[in-house]
């Protein structure tokens, strides 16, 4: 059994029983006075711990523990915190604009931990199926290349062929310009590559043997373009969920400091 | 199929810094420069090497040397001393961490200041921490007025103290709270019935709590009412009730502080909760109108209704404008289609008045008035022997004047013309046998007098009934009027019948909140 596996069944025997035993409370103690008080402090404890594993992040010189194990705490309590949420909302929608917001906030964050936990679980894979290996920041210099060895071989001063010239530059300055298809990519499509290879599958044929041999050269680097494209748009998805997470994460504390202050100030014992 | 990418090929020399807010301009095209921009995001490139004056033993004068990393360039510093080849300037670019970082400070921003916003414009805070819509009693137009009577606050303040303050009132009153904030123990030991702070704003208006029993002062208003629950007021739960009525020792304390005759514990509807007081103590229908159900809907010699239609429950009673009740049974509406006040079996065109002995008195008084009027619509040539025959034909059947009278009030007339009825000159409708038929006639000096009937508006007078939610079952379901001879029978169903329904077994709603108010008439 892996590591990873070990883990997996333990943080999800960990979690059910969790669940398990927050939803058996919740039947015991649900109707005691001060129920949402005190389920709201619970939550409130595991949104901190949450929230820190920001932090924990920013100083990796203290002895914290392994930042692996912290982000499996971050996910097993992530899913027992939305659990919590609910059951201080009593399984009821809220209602207000104040606690409507906070709510929102809660569920754009928890909701943007899912999808970035299902993107770090499904592509990756995806890009280690398709093969390579590229540093994210050095994609812009490695498309910046493929585009200068395309120039070349289209317009460069040995570039003999009118009819390669005027495709590269109708359908390749165009493709070499700039990241393309990202959506497309993310939804695994390959339709716009297959569509240039055909274009160029075409223009081979009528082709000299010099021509064919800049054609293939030409074919290799759209290839290559379109798989720094693909590596870009689902490393970008890796990283671009982190855009949602984290700064709504800092409003939602905002929000709950005033949604304590609040019912603390106002409930004088209303329940 | 896969496509093989490039290898990364890590190069110090173009290191492009991921966790840096800023990167080389120049990195897009694979030339970053060594040094990258500072942490402002100004470029710092200046020339490829920084020379070194080097001055040899007995020289004045020094020389620049080259300190390029990779070998000295083939030209050489500048006399000045600076380096022959300039590094041109980029504009370095910012990475995705320096965008997630300002997009986090813009949204903590954002939110401070929306917050602010709306915190300290009253009537926004008002809105936007409003948890819920207050009951119509809590903000109607009765409210403000009320608010305005007993200088109270008319918005969150009316009931909330922290409600008349600003964010610091607010941050002061969380702090002050009782229980405090983190008094954690004191919020899980509290007990729900306690009376807390915010009962004292209910009492602003509801003094001494006199809406329900008087031990029931000592529980906070807020466990059985819940507010901020939406316009109608949510209703007691049975729980809440039962935390009262299910106590066997609360019972007798309200036994003994209300002097009530009883005070049984009741759980459920079904099960512990006592028979109707009416069926219990035997009450009767107050009412003096003699009226016999059962005759009337089963009875062979009651006639069929002008349409033709037989006499059904839903011919007299008819329910209000809402549904829920129904209308008191009027006699021009239910009964003159049938009962007929004419006295003189020759003459159909006169009918007595009703509704007054003092009328009917004036009007018999009055009679040959009314056959003269009556011989003057008819366009009768002999009006006075007209008149005379009338009054001859009425003194045969019932002699005098004064035995007129009598009989028309006194007359029950068992055995009177009303045993006609549907055979006299093929008419179905009865004749009038006295008022003392239907009504208790007492001997007055003057006129006689008729008592009134009293119709019973409401039976279980603190219970909600709706007959528009009953439609489903018919009318014998629940009344057994069929079997009904006297009109002081209560025809209202007992406890079992509604608990076939309103059970656990039944399907069907058995809150006590289902039919019950609980606020004192």
């Amino acid at each position: 059994m892996t590591r990873f596996r070990r883990q997996f069944i333990l943080g999800s025997l960990t979690l059910i029983a969790a669940t398990a035993g927050a939803l058996w409370l919740n039947a015991k103690f649900n109707a005691l006075p001060n129920y949402a008080f005190l389920t709201g402090w619970a939550l409130l404890a595991g949104m901190f711990v949450l929230t820190i594993y920001n932090v924990r992040k920013k100083l990796p010189f203290l002895p914290l523990g392994k930042s692996e194990t912290w982000l499996q705490i971050h996910i097993y309590l992530g899913f027992f915190t939305t659990l919590l949420f609910l059951i201080h909302l009593n399984f009821r929608l809220p209602h207000g604009w104040f606690e409507v917001a906070l709510a929102w906030l809660f569920v754009l964050v928890s909701g943007s931990g899912f999808v970035g936990l299902f993107f770090s679980r499904v592509k990756p894979r995806r890009l280690t199926a398709r093969g390579g290996e590229v540093i994210f920041e050095k994609i812009p210099a490695l498309r910046h290349a493929a585009k200068v060895e395309a120039e070349a071989i289209a317009l460069g001063p040995e570039a003999k062929s009118p009819a390669i010239a005027e495709f590269y530059a109708k359908r390749l300055a165009e493709f070499f310009s700039g990241p393309k298809n990202q959506w497309k990519h993310l939804l695994e499509s390959r339709r716009p590559l297959n569509a240039l290879l055909a274009a160029l599958d075409d223009l081979r044929r009528f082709a000299t043997d010099v021509d064919r041999e800049k054609l293939e050269k030409l074919a290799e680097l759209v290839r290559r373009k379109d798989g720094l494209d693909y590596q870009r748009a689902l490393q970008l998805a890796l990283k671009l969920w982190l855009f949602v997470h984290i700064p709504l994460t800092y409003g939602l504390m905002i929000f709950t400091v005033l949604h304590i202050v609040i019912v603390f100030a106002f409930s004088g014992g209303a329940r | 199929m896969s496509d093989q990418l490039p290898a990364p090929d890590f190069d110090a020399q173009h290191y492009a810094r991921p966790n840096l807010n800023w990167t080389c301009g120049h990195a897009c095209e694979g030339k970053s420069c060594p040094l990258g921009p500072d942490a402002k995001g100004n470029c710092r490139a200046t020339a490829e090497c920084k020379p070194v004056l080097k001055t040899k033993p007995g020289e004045t004068k020094g020389r620049w040397t080259c300190t390029r990393q990779g070998g000295e360039c083939e030209s050489g510093p500048l006399p000045d001393g600076s380096c022959c080849r300039p590094i041109p300037k980029c504009s370095p670019v910012p990475t995705l961490r320096w965008w997630r970082g300002r997009i986090t400070l813009a949204v903590i921003a954002a939110s401070c200041a929306v917050l602010l916003i709306v915190l300290g414009n009253p009537p926004w805070r008002n809105n936007f921490i409003n948890p819920g819509t207050i009951s119509e009693p809590h903000s109607g137009a009765a409210f403000a007025a009320l608010a305005a009577t007993n200088h109270l606050n008319q918005n969150c303040g009316a009931c909330h103290a922290a409600g008349s303050t600003g964010p610091r009132g607010m941050t002061s009153a969380a702090l002050h709270a009782q229980p405090g904030i983190l008094d954690l123990k004191q919020l899980a030991l509290a007990k729900a019935e306690e009376p807390t702070a915010i009962d004292q704003s209910c009492l602003k208006c509801h003094a001494g709590r006199n809406v329900h029993q008087p031990n029931a002062a000592a529980i906070s208003c807020s466990f059985c009412h819940a507010e901020h629950q939406g316009s109608k007021m949510a209703a007691t739960t049975d729980a809440n009730c039962a935390f009262c009525h299910g106590d066997a020792a609360k019972m007798a304390v309200a036994k003994a502080e209300s002097g009530k005759r009883k005070a049984e514990t009741i759980t459920h509807f079904a099960t512990d909760h006592p028979q109707f007081k009416f069926i219990t103590e035997k009450l009767r229908d107050p009412d003096t109108l003699k009226f016999n159900h059962a005759l009337h809907l089963t009875g062979t010699t009651i006639p069929k209704l002008p349409g033709g239609e037989k006499l059904d429950c839903a011919f007299c009673h008819q329910p209000d404008a809402a549904g829920a009740l129904m209308k008191p049974v009027a006699f021009e509406k239910n009964c003159r289609v049938c009962h007929s006040l004419q006295f003189d079996p020759e003459t159909p065109k006169l009918q007595l008045p009703h509704g007054s002995a003092e009328f009917v008195s004036a009007y018999l008084r009055s009679l040959p008035k009314q056959y003269a009027s009556l011989a003057r619509e008819q366009k009768v040539t002999d009006e006075n022997n007209f008149v005379q025959q009338k009054l001859a034909g009425l003194r045969t059947q019932f002699g005098s004047g004064e035995d007129l009278e009598k009989q028309i009030f006194f007359s029950t007339a068992t055995f009177g013309p009303e045993a006609s009825i549907g055979t006299l000159s093929g008419a179905t409708r009865s004749l009038f046998p006295g008022c003392a038929y239907c009504h208790e006639v007492k001997s007055a000096a003057g006129s006689p007098q008729i008592i009134k009937p009293v119709q019973v508006e409401r039976w279980l007078a603190q219970s909600r009934f709706n007959h528009a939610k009953h439609l489903g079952v018919t009318c014998a379901t629940c009344h057994d009027a069929v079997h009904s001879k006297d009109t002081a029978d209560i025809l209202l169903p007992a406890k079992e019948t509604c608990a076939t329904c309103h059970s656990p077994r039944g399907g069907v709603a058995d809150t006590c909140a289902e039919c019950h108010t609980y606020h004192r008439p």
